[in-house]
């Protein structure tokens, strides 16, 4: 479904230029969910942008459903790829209700059945018909975080691209929202490329992950290689190490890794 | 001060707020004691307890109220007293570092004169001692090339530098308290346990009673030797940071359990079913 080949990623030039992404290769199946987890600045959200074409420039190739994409992005390729990103309080449109913010994707597409779209998506993401003139100020981050999913949905698209959908949220409302993602990833049989820098939460959602730092991909996990807490390479078993809490004794051997 | 003595008592606090629809009551009836000692303060967003450690130094908004049986460091009751004691020891005595360091330190001023001018206020230092005081706390924090980042503008460092560079201005004058709300939430995990060490030496070497207030249950177990769980503004129940596992209460039994583990695999989440009668009952 999502090929990526010597994806390069690089901003600026000359000496200044950064590598935000350096030669990164993998693939996704069709209702497939891969996760990319990483530190800050280890590129991997840089890749989910480059897929949306929120980044237009790259060097490689990025294949979806069989085609090399350009660094324009065609209207059936946005309505069949959609994305929720990470804080839903900067990803909804203030002044907008909720049925304004459900209705422009429609618009767009020149979609029919508008108002039976609206309701449908409301109902797929669990929340009722009264929520529908809503605006997202009086509204919670968890229910902020479902019209996200919600806004994405109503194009009915193959894949989403999930950029750290739940570190925004308390870990009660993170469950709600993940159990959500899953059951919607069950019916549908979507296509999850999800980015977190959380191993649990990828762990949860995703078969295999991608461990990326400083712009490479260190390895590749299966979720019973993740779960069996047996990485290949030091830098995830110190990562792994980090998550699973404080230890005075561990911190004190950490290393920098290149 | 006696070290049996605990640092700060809290009976029965009460924080409020006056808002154009009606008082809303962030803390309701929180008490608690802290000595030598890592106290965590865990709960989800708007359990209070930030407002709780705000409370302490005097710095709840202007709209807020503060009501205490009891309130006390070092035996000085800090609801009666006088802004000037308060001013003494603010800063001094007990410090507070925030969550972001992109909001609170001085974007035109150099790292290094900031951490320099906390000292020389406090300690009524001269320019030099106090930028050699600041240069020092810079390698304490574990900045490798104190020299360099001394010269630098906030937005020079990156977030994990910028919560170093916020703990050594919290920590140059030695406070005897230090209230940390939030203060590697920012921060990518190995730093954030880099960071927790530094705030474990300062608890251990210099006896400094430290709250450590967070979302992450995990952590905090991890880390302190006490934890205080809350919920809606009141305390659901304290525990020895060791055995959080064995907790009693139907609310931290549900965060633990809707927390995805890395070790077992799950189909769906169980997810939180918040009980009225939490927001009541006495506390256990």
């Amino acid at each position: 479904m999502i090929e990526i080949e010597n994806l390069s990623i690089t901003f600026g030039e000359g000496a200044s230029a950064v590598h935000a992404v350096r030669n990164v290769s993998f693939s996704v199946a069709e209702g497939e969910s891969y996760g990319l987890v990483g530190e800050s600045g280890s590129g991997k959200s840089t890749i989910l942008r480059a897929i949306a074409r929120i980044n237009p420039t790259w060097s490689g190739t990025i294949r979806v459903n069989g085609r090399t994409l350009s660094s324009k992005r065609s209207k059936a390729e946005a309505r069949a790829m959609q994305m929720v990103f990470q804080d839903p309080y900067g990803a909804l449109h203030p002044r907008h209700t909720v049925d304004a913010i459900l209705r422009e994707p429609l618009e767009i597409h020149g979609l029919r059945d508008r108002d039976a779209r609206i309701l449908g998506a409301l109902r797929d993401v669990g929340l009722g018909p009264e929520f529908r003139f809503r605006y997202p100020h009086q509204i919670s981050g968890g229910q902020r975080q479902r019209i996200a999913v919600a806004r994405a949905l109503i194009l009915e698209p193959e894949i989403l691209l999930l950029d750290e959908p739940t570190s925004a949220l308390d870990v009660s409302v993170q469950a709600e929202i993940l159990n959500l993602l899953k059951r919607l990833q069950q019916d549908r049989g979507l296509t999850y490329l999800m980015v977190s820098h959380n191993l649990a939460v990828v762990a949860h959602l995703c078969g295999r992950v991608a461990v990326m730092n400083r712009g490479r991909m260190v390895e590749e996990l299966t979720e019973e290689t993740l779960r069996a807490h047996a990485p290949a390479e030091p830098y995830t078993a110190q990562l792994m190490s980090a998550t699973e809490g404080y230890d005075r004794e561990a911190v004190r051997g950490y290393r920098t890794f290149d | 001060m006696t070290p049996e003595k605990p640092l700060v008592e809290v009976e029965d606090l009460h924080v409020s707020f006056r808002t154009p629809h009606g008082r809303v009551e962030a803390v309701r009836g929180v008490s608690f004691t802290l000595g030598r000692e890592r106290l965590g303060i865990v709960g989800e967003s708007g359990s209070g307890k930030s407002q709780t450690g705000r409370a302490i130094l005097g710095l709840t908004a202007r709209n807020g109220r503060i009501d205490a049986k009891r309130m006390t460091f070092d035996g000085i009751d800090i609801l009666k007293a006088s802004p000037r004691t308060l001013r003494k020891i603010r800063g001094a005595r007990i410090s507070m570092i925030m969550q972001d360091p992109r909001f609170s330190l001085n974007p035109v001023v150099k790292v290094g004169e900031q951490i320099a001018e906390a000292y020389a206020i406090h300690a009524k230092a001269s320019r030099r001692v106090s930028r050699r005081r600041a240069l020092e706390m810079l390698e304490t924090v574990q900045i490798r090339d104190p020299e360099k980042v001394f010269h630098l503008y906030p937005h020079q460092v990156s977030g994990g530098m910028g919560q170093r560079v916020m703990i050594a201005m919290m920590l140059i004058p030695e406070p005897d308290v230090l209230i940390a709300d939030e203060p590697t939430s920012a921060l990518d995990v190995t730093v954030q346990m880099q960071v927790l060490a530094l705030l474990d030496d300062m608890v251990r070497d210099r006896g400094m009673g430290l709250v450590l207030i967070s979302h992450d249950l995990h952590l905090v177990a991890s880390f302190c030797d006490r934890v205080i769980v809350m919920y809606g503004g009141r305390i659901m129940e304290v525990l020895e940071a060791g055995r959080l596992h064995e907790a009693q209460h139907p609310y931290t039994r549900g965060l633990l359990e809707c927390l995805p583990s890395l070790d077992r695999r799950q189909e769906m989440l169980p997810v939180l079913d918040r009980d009225p009668a939490w927001m009541t009952e006495a506390r256990r």
